[in-house]
């Protein structure tokens, strides 16, 4: 409850932020009717509130970008679920697993967005980052998995909201 | 009658896909290994599964729903999964460290159950 009671224009405009979405969440969850949107004019400004109090800094994703790799990520993680289906049917079982420690310039948020995307993609798995390394882990050391992973790089520094992460690119 | 086609042929394709990631967690070597046919087999089946209970919807609600469901499943389970992969990446390089033998003993013995 920290300074609830002083209003001022960053303040409203992050909660808006927040709150939008999970008003859209609350309305699909519990439809439109008269008893549901009482309960969610209640529930969606307490959780609004969690929201702020647990993760204060903001999303420092710009979501219109993110928007735009939507496309490549599913269709990506389509060819990622055939190719793994392909390797656990195969009666010679074609894997070579294998680590790789890549070198990533990306602030926090992009690294963690880069992991959850290389994880859905064929071949590679994000198991978090040491330092500004991201740990990567293979299934298949075959094929030219830093290149592949340069280029998803290059494609999420494009999301990366740098008004709120100046410093941490470079 | 096109739509009821459709749901059969997506929600089938589906759990060929869950039941290619379940076929992964048993015949991969290791944990990390199992790890990526979990994400990436049972993802895509969830979206099959997903799109093809889309052609029964009665509503944009229920599409709505759907769409809420396999988003947050996309999200929980794109998270638990990195952090089982750290958990497993780190107790890797501990077991690396003890023995010079290849082998991950702890591996070793979730080989033998499966």
């Amino acid at each position: 409850m920290s300074g609830g009671l002083t209003f001022d224009s960053s303040r409203i405009g992050r909660a808006a932020r927040r709150g939008v979405p999970l008003a859209v969440i609350w309305l699909v969850l519990a439809g439109g009717g008269g008893e549901a949107l009482v309960v969610g004019a209640i529930i969606v400004p307490l959780a609004t509130w969690l929201s702020l109090f647990l993760l204060p800094g903001g999303v420092p994703l710009r979501f219109g970008p993110l928007a735009a790799l939507f496309p490549r990520f599913v269709w990506q993680s389509l060819i990622g679920g055939i190719d793994v289906a392909r390797r656990a049917f195969h009666p010679q079982l074609p894997i070579r697993p294998g680590r790789l420690r890549i070198a990533v310039a990306l602030p926090e948020g992009g690294r963690v967005a880069l992991g959850g995307e290389l994880s859905l993609m064929p071949g590679t798995l994000a198991a978090g980052c040491d330092g500004d390394h991201l740990l990567v882990h293979v299934l298949d050391l075959d094929h030219d998995i830093e290149a592949a992973v340069r280029e998803e790089e290059r494609r999420v520094r494009g999301t990366i909201n740098r008004a709120r992460t100046s410093g941490g690119v470079t | 009658m096109l739509a009821d086609a459709l749901t059969i042929v997506l929600t089938g394709t589906g759990m060929l896909f869950f039941f290619a990631g379940t076929a992964g967690i048993i015949r991969f070597p290791d944990t990390l290994s199992r790890l990526h046919a979990l994400t990436k087999a049972d993802n895509v089946g969830l979206g099959l599964l997903i799109l093809g209970l889309a052609f029964q919807a009665p509503d944009l609600l229920t599409l709505g729903k759907l769409a809420l469901v396999w988003a947050l499943a996309l999200v929980a389970a794109g998270t638990t999964a990195q952090l089982v992969a750290r958990s497993a990446w780190q107790s890797g390089e501990q077991s690396a460290e003890r023995s010079a033998d290849a082998h991950d003993p702890a591996e070793s013995t979730l080989r033998g159950d499966p």
